[in-house]
């Protein structure tokens, strides 16, 4: 059987057919994948009704797993899944709905903010694959945008004022912008800084991204709030509804995205009633956007 | 001459013409230009060369003056204006165009961040009236977005939710969401936070409004980072294209906003190289929109 793409956006967004992911994937098809993958930004799945290590096989296609570690406040002990995947649910270890003050919860609520994964870490993620597992009855949204479509946009002059920028990411930036402050000595340390380029250009297509995220805390050689100013402005721009497309959730999907030419966002939903069981897998990326990432941020 | 008024927006916005802003103002102007700002939020008005005592005089129609204390990091010896008028300029007190590294420059950033006038005073502003003295080739327009509009927007839910909320505002929530955070514990304390309701209504018009502001750093009995994010969305439902009108300013212009029932922004523009010289009067509230604790009793 052949895989057949339907594209759901004007700019990016496919809709992958034909495939049985719990299946071995034959290094055609998974390379087929890649490319779309390159070319629309974000592959939806339905009917895949797959165990964790179906998804983690099948994210093997794709390039090395990414462990999540060091990606939120949630202690080893406080952990409902294993360590290979990312645990994007509003539970806690005992699989009960996080209550309405708990510090996981303020934390992951970060979510909500435009970003692309892992874009803290030195070697940010490649690709994200969410599967859905239960869903609320209403709200819960993903939102993705479209990196290569916000940079043609751009003008001239700024696609010029940003070719060769490098900007500091954390999680401590992200989750500061929601006045969530209070991290241990050991979080800050596991937080600390990491820089990325501003502009990535995509292997395959040669289309360019502006690499944005909301774990971006400022510019090199900038002062904070101009830098913060200016990231506000593209993130701006580059989240108009027209380089936007929404996800609705139904169970056994499961959703692909480019971290490299990707945004994405949670929409709110009633997150203290109802569960939103959602377990990512991810992709590590090959390396550091920027020979400045080894330097001290 | 009677004034007329030709809207400019699908929900709001008013261009003022038949009027003359330096000569005093008849009984009945008065009331016109304060049911126009009712019900049009925004007025525009051309080719008013005002002197800055024209300014004062015309604003004072519709108010008591709000001063241009405790709403920026401007030492005594560091105005460029007297005290009835709000420097929204990019100079120094020599008229000289502040360096890109000056702190001032870096607080004054803030205004790029959809506001309120004054939300952080307790008894916050009524009008703003800004006259363009000079202004730069390019950009720095002022955007203005409708909370009537985006008020009427929300779904009922929302709705219900937030009548009733009490927000919290301070210059130290808006400039902190930019970095910026030296501030000296003399401005820590003219900067303490206020509260306010989250929906007021108009008197003449009736109509609710959501009141939303970059000095919003909380909500009562909240929790800060949901707080935070709830707030985060509601801005961004109110400044959805549809709502939201671009001022394109000329020498001459002088535009006055109900700070009541709009937020606004500065956009961008080459501020290092070039002049924009933009004086702001304004029109004081008649008091607090909400009580406020015992230590920040009015």
């Amino acid at each position: 059987m052949s895989i057949a793409i339907k594209q759901l956006h004007p700019h990016f967004v496919a809709e992958i057919s034909g495939l049985d992911l719990r299946q071995p994937l034959t290094p055609e098809k998974a390379t087929a994948l890649d490319r779309a993958l390159d070319r629309f930004g974000v592959l939806v799945f339905h009917g895949q009704d797959i165990t964790d290590e179906q998804q983690l096989t099948f994210t093997r296609n794709l390039g090395a797993i990414e462990l999540a570690i060091g990606g939120n406040v949630t202690k080893p002990e406080e952990r409902r899944l294993s360590v290979q995947i990312g645990d994007v649910s509003n539970l806690d270890q005992h699989g009960k709905v996080l209550a309405k003050d708990d510090r996981r919860r303020m934390f992951n609520l970060g979510n909500r903010l435009w970003h692309s994964d892992s874009s803290y870490r030195s070697t940010p993620a490649k690709c994200s694959l969410l599967s859905c597992r239960s869903k609320p009855a209403a709200g819960g949204n993903t939102e993705f945008a479209f990196m290569p479509a916000a940079y043609d946009a751009l003008d001239a002059e700024t696609k010029a004022e940003i070719e060769d920028l490098v900007t500091e990411h954390s999680l401590i930036y992200s989750r500061g912008q929601l006045g969530f402050s209070q991290f241990t000595p050991e979080e800050l340390k596991t937080f600390t800084p990491v820089r990325q380029a501003l502009v990535r250009a995509n292997d395959f297509t040669g289309r360019k991204s502006i690499y944005l995220s909301a774990h971006i805390g400022t510019i090199v050689s900038w002062h904070m709030p101009e830098a913060r100013d200016f990231i506000r402005e593209l993130t701006e721009h580059a989240t108009q509804p027209e380089f936007v497309h929404a996800h609705e959730w139904a169970v056994g999907d499961l959703v692909i995205w480019d971290n490299r030419q990707c945004l994405h966002r949670v929409r709110p939903f009633k997150d203290t009633d109802e569960p939103r069981d959602m377990r990512r897998t991810t992709v590590a990326g090959i390396g550091p956007t920027t020979p400045l990432a080894a330097e001290a941020a | 001459m009677t004034i007329s008024i030709k809207q400019l927006h699908e929900h709001f916005v008013g261009e003022v013409s038949g009027i003359d802003l330096r000569d005093p103002l008849t009984p009945d102007q008065t009331r016109e230009i304060q049911e126009g700002m009712d019900q049009y939020g925004v007025l525009v008005f051309h080719d008013q060369d005002l002197t800055d005592d024209q300014q004062v005089a015309y604003t004072k129609n519709f108010g008591e003056l709000e001063l241009a204390v405790g709403s920026n990091l401007l030492k005594a010896n560091e105005r460029r204006l007297r005290l009835e008028m709000a420097d929204v300029s990019n100079l120094d007190q020599n008229g000289v165009v502040l360096t890109r590294d000056d702190r001032r420059r870096m607080f004054n950033l803030g205004n790029r961040l959809w506001h309120s006038d004054s939300s952080f005073r307790i008894t916050p502003s009524k009008f703003s009236l800004l006259s363009c003295r000079s202004e730069p080739p390019k950009g720095g327009d002022t955007e203005f977005a409708f909370m009537p509009a985006a008020y009427d927007g929300l779904d009922a839910e929302t709705k219900a939710e937030i009548e009733g909320l009490v927000t919290e505002h301070s210059l130290i929530y808006s400039r902190g969401k930019l970095g910026f955070e030296e501030f000296s514990a003399k401005e820590m304390k003219t900067f303490a936070p206020v509260r306010h309701s989250l929906v007021r209504t108009n008197d003449f018009t009736g109509r609710k409004s959501v009141y939303l502001s970059a000095h919003i750093g909380t909500i009562v009995g909240w929790h800060m980072p949901e707080a935070r994010d709830f707030v985060r969305e509601l801005v961004e439902q109110a400044t959805q294209r549809k709502f939201v009108h671009a001022h394109k300013w000329e020498l001459g212009d002088l535009v006055m906003w109900d700070n009541r029932q709009c937020m606004h922004r500065v956009r961008p523009f080459k501020d290092i190289g070039q002049v924009r010289d933009m004086r702001r009067t304004t029109v004081a509230g008649v008091g607090p929109t909400v009580e406020q604790t015992s230590e920040r009793a009015a």
